[in-house]
């Protein structure tokens, strides 16, 4: 039978809800990485140091008759078996690999495999904008990083909680929480819009990915070399530790680095405005030059 | 249900162009476009670099407009470029696959993107694949699929929201003639039988007068002619083929002092007259000169010679 005679069915619309459009997006980028068994492994792996702190604060705490909880504060640090917001704190900077990591895994390829194939012309011939479009990708680069970092907060939180036998109540089940999610929301918001960004630069993923990692480990490792020299400022230039630096005031922790939070919080402000103008920019159905 | 025009289509008003000029940087792509589509198949024609894909993109709202340039199904392309989108589907020439997803689920994928439930999407995509003949394929990556098959991918993701217009750029570059056919065939059937608009932007002119009945001719972003295809074809210019015997030079001479062309084509005269004129003004010049006609038959024209034509001119 010729193609042409197999017939066409119009849509008869069914009467249920149609999501948003950012949400097919976000929803599809979510589920992909998830069905690779390495992938799955991987994010085990990301907890791995969630169940050590979590570990250690219950030996700390609960298991603390058994034998000299001081001492084994003192073979771990203070941090591992810490409660209080800056131990947590330094639980989501100890974090940052598995965060470039994950990131480099699902972002890289976001918007340089669709620019790959001429696939943002299919995009915005459909009834979506620039902001659904870049909301849903944000949303997945989010939901990866709040995998690694929020996400295991909460669960310490809550098990931090369980094992004080809830002497920490305000502070583990609220506060805590609360610090992350506010951290972690605009970090993840700004990380997501920067690697986007890089993303859309190109159609090549591997060039995007090196890109990303030199920018998360080289600028880190320009700033250990330049601050070797005697040049605490140049700290600066050492991107992932931005981060952190800022994220010590919402934690009410000691800054890691010599340098202004708040400078650094404008340092990223400013990197992120970069992104949002370059995806502006970059992603049109069409180039137009004006 | 299937092989009658829907509601939705039945009821679309149609694509209004009105003194749409455009620019990319100082190069002037399209000069004051004016045209209204009511449905059926329109062949959009012009050499490379014509401004058809511009047009195109005029049409989707990909473009920065003035209000009031480009109404598309009685929205405003300046204005609420997204509600019309609802109900076009836009086929590219280049790439336009989402590489990493199955055929099929990147159809869906697109429908979801459209404003489809995710189960109607789906099933939706199922039946578009089928009617493109991608049935037992549609597991596959996209990105492994042959020419032919991504071109009738890009066709299933255009259709998968039942538009009422669908956009198709070059739908058969690259494709071998089976898949060429093929390709034609679904084209007509959406255009004929199942209540589409369907603008065909080409530079393959078979193509047009295989699918389309009417055509917009586009010459360096400048729209030269918007006619039914057999209007095109019998008023633009006429050529008669002429045999007789007799004084033919005589015969010739008093043609040519009327303005047409002649030319020679073995035992045959070719006399090709303007639009408006016909057999009667060949016929007085024999009577007139006692050139005796055995032969006068009008020669109709392809769609090429009148394409040539009008961009030659």
């Amino acid at each position: 039978m010729p193609v042409y005679e197999r017939g066409y069915k119009h849509w008869e619309p069914s009467g249920r809800k149609a999501l948003p459009p950012w949400w097919a997006i976000a929803r599809r980028g979510i589920a992909g990485p998830l069905k690779r068994r390495g992938f799955l492994f991987l994010l085990m792996v990301a907890w791995v140091p969630a169940i050590v702190k979590g570990g250690i604060l219950y030996f700390t705490f609960k298991a603390g008759q058994l034998f000299d909880a001081g001492q084994l504060v003192r073979l771990v640090g203070g941090n591992w078996a810490s409660i209080e917001a800056p131990g947590f704190f330094a639980f989501l900077t100890w974090q940052k690999y598995f965060v470039l990591i994950f990131l480099t895994i699902v972002g890289t390829r976001l918007i340089s495999k669709d620019r790959q194939e001429n696939g943002l012309a299919l995009y915005f011939a459909r009834p979506l904008g620039l902001v659904d479009y870049v909301a849903g990708k944000v949303i997945i680069i989010m939901f990866y990083y709040f995998m690694v970092t929020l996400f295991p907060v909460y669960a310490l939180a809550v098990f931090g909680y369980l094992v004080t036998a809830g002497a920490t109540g305000m502070e583990m089940l609220v506060l805590i929480p609360l610090r992350a999610t506010l951290f972690c929301s605009l970090a993840g918001l700004s990380l997501s819009l920067i690697l986007l960004s890089l993303s859309s630069l190109g159609h090549r993923a591997v060039f995007i990915t090196v890109g990303w990692v030199l920018i998360y480990l080289g600028s880190e490792q320009i700033a250990n070399l330049m601050t070797l020299f005697g040049n605490r400022w140049m700290r600066i230039v050492d991107f992932p530790a931005q981060y952190f630096q800022a994220g010590a005031l919402l934690f009410d922790a000691n800054p890691p680095h010599p340098i202004s939070p708040w400078g650094s919080f404008f340092v990223l402000l400013v990197y992120t405005a970069l992104a949002c103008l370059i995806l502006k920019q970059r992603i049109r159905p069409v180039e137009v030059v004006s | 249900m299937t092989g009658t025009a829907s509601k939705v289509n039945q009821t679309s008003d149609g694509l209004r162009v009105q003194g749409l000029d455009f620019a990319y940087a100082q190069a002037i792509v399209l000069q004051d476009i004016t045209f209204t589509l009511r449905q059926g198949s329109v062949g959009l024609l012009g050499p490379n670099g014509s401004g058809k894909t511009t047009l195109l993109r005029a049409l989707l709202g990909h473009l920065p407009l003035p209000r009031e340039k480009v109404n598309v199904l009685g929205w405003d392309m300046a204005v609420n470029p997204r509600a019309a989108r609802q109900r076009i589907g836009w086929m590219p020439e280049r790439g336009g696959i989402i590489p990493g997803m199955s055929g099929v689920a990147m159809v869906a994928y697109l429908g979801e993107l459209s404003g489809m439930p995710e189960r109607d999407a789906m099933q939706r995509a199922h039946e578009v694949m089928d009617y493109v003949a991608l049935g037992e394929a549609r597991y596959r990556k996209c990105e492994d699929y042959s020419q032919g098959m991504r071109q009738r991918l890009k066709l299933a993701q255009a259709l998968v929201h039942d538009p009422a217009w669908i956009f198709l750029d070059e739908p058969t570059s690259g494709l071998d003639p089976k898949g060429r056919v093929a390709i034609l065939k679904l084209i007509h059937d959406l255009a004929s039988n199942k209540g589409f608009g369907v603008i065909l932007s080409t530079h393959l002119l078979p193509d047009v007068e295989a699918v389309c009945q009417e055509i917009l001719v586009l010459r360096e972003g400048q729209l030269l002619s918007h006619d039914v295809i057999d209007n095109q074809a019998t008023t633009a210019r006429q050529v008669f083929e002429v045999e007789g015997f007799g004084e033919e030079e005589l015969f010739q001479a008093r043609l040519r002092e009327q303005g047409v062309e002649i030319t020679k084509d073995g035992r045959l005269t070719l006399i090709t007259v303007g639009s408006g004129e016909g057999a009667e003004m060949i016929l007085a010049a024999a009577e007139a000169t006692g050139y005796a006609l055995r032969r006068l038959r009008r020669q109709r024209l392809s769609l090429a010679d009148v394409f040539y034509k009008l961009v030659e001119e």
